[in-house]
């Protein structure tokens, strides 16, 4: 997996201490009832701490 | 707090608007659901199920620097406690501030004891804990 050359750790998963490497996401928002995206890099020029919460599916239980 | 939760899974922004508008457990559900079919998100953090295409349990704090500053990940059938989610977050935001102080594990809020660690405490924590 260490075919890209972007300067991240494409073939390792992120370690702490690491900076993460800037991303996007598309969203579903229910604030607004409407899709949208989240972006690290706006979270960083907005001097925001971030939680990321990930999970198997929609639809499931625990 | 100053802070954005995001969840995020490998379901279509499609499957997460109609779980959120459908399901009555969903109905103060606020944060932006993230949606990440391809994985490419969720391998860079490690969680991704390259066999099933589903992402493992895994919660991550990234400070305003957009450092990675804790990590926790839990099989898919173990669901993680939320206040120690909350406790771990607050410790991480009180301690970029205090930068020379330790929070132990009893630690729970500001306010709570903390630890500032030097040559005097080695081997008198119980002392530094407890007076």
């Amino acid at each position: 997996m260490s075919n890209c050359d972007c300067g991240c750790e494409c073939g390792e998963p992120l370690k702490l201490g690491q900076k993460v490497p800037e991303f996007t996401l598309e969203t579903y928002e229910p604030t607004k009832g409407d899709f949208g995206s989240f972006s690290l890099a706006d979270q960083i020029a907005k001097k925001r701490w971030t939680i990321l919460f990930f999970y198997p599916a929609d639809f499931t239980f625990v | 707090m100053g802070c954005d939760v995001v969840t995020v899974s490998t379901d279509t922004k499609f499957v997460h608007l109609a779980w959120r508008e459908h399901e009555k457990e969903l109905s103060k559900v606020a944060y932006p659901m993230g949606s990440d079919p391809t994985g490419t998100v969720s391998r860079m953090f490690g969680v991704y199920g390259e066999d099933n295409g589903l992402d493992l349990r895994g919660s991550f704090i990234i400070n305003p620097e957009g450092v990675l500053m804790g990590s926790e990940v839990n099989f898919y059938n173990l669901g993680r406690n939320i206040d120690e989610l909350m406790r771990k977050f607050k410790a991480n935001v009180y301690l970029s501030r205090k930068t020379n102080e330790g929070c132990p594990s009893k630690w729970k809020d500001e306010g709570d004891k903390t630890l500032a660690p030097s040559a005097k405490m080695v081997g008198r924590v119980h002392e530094a804990l407890n007076d």
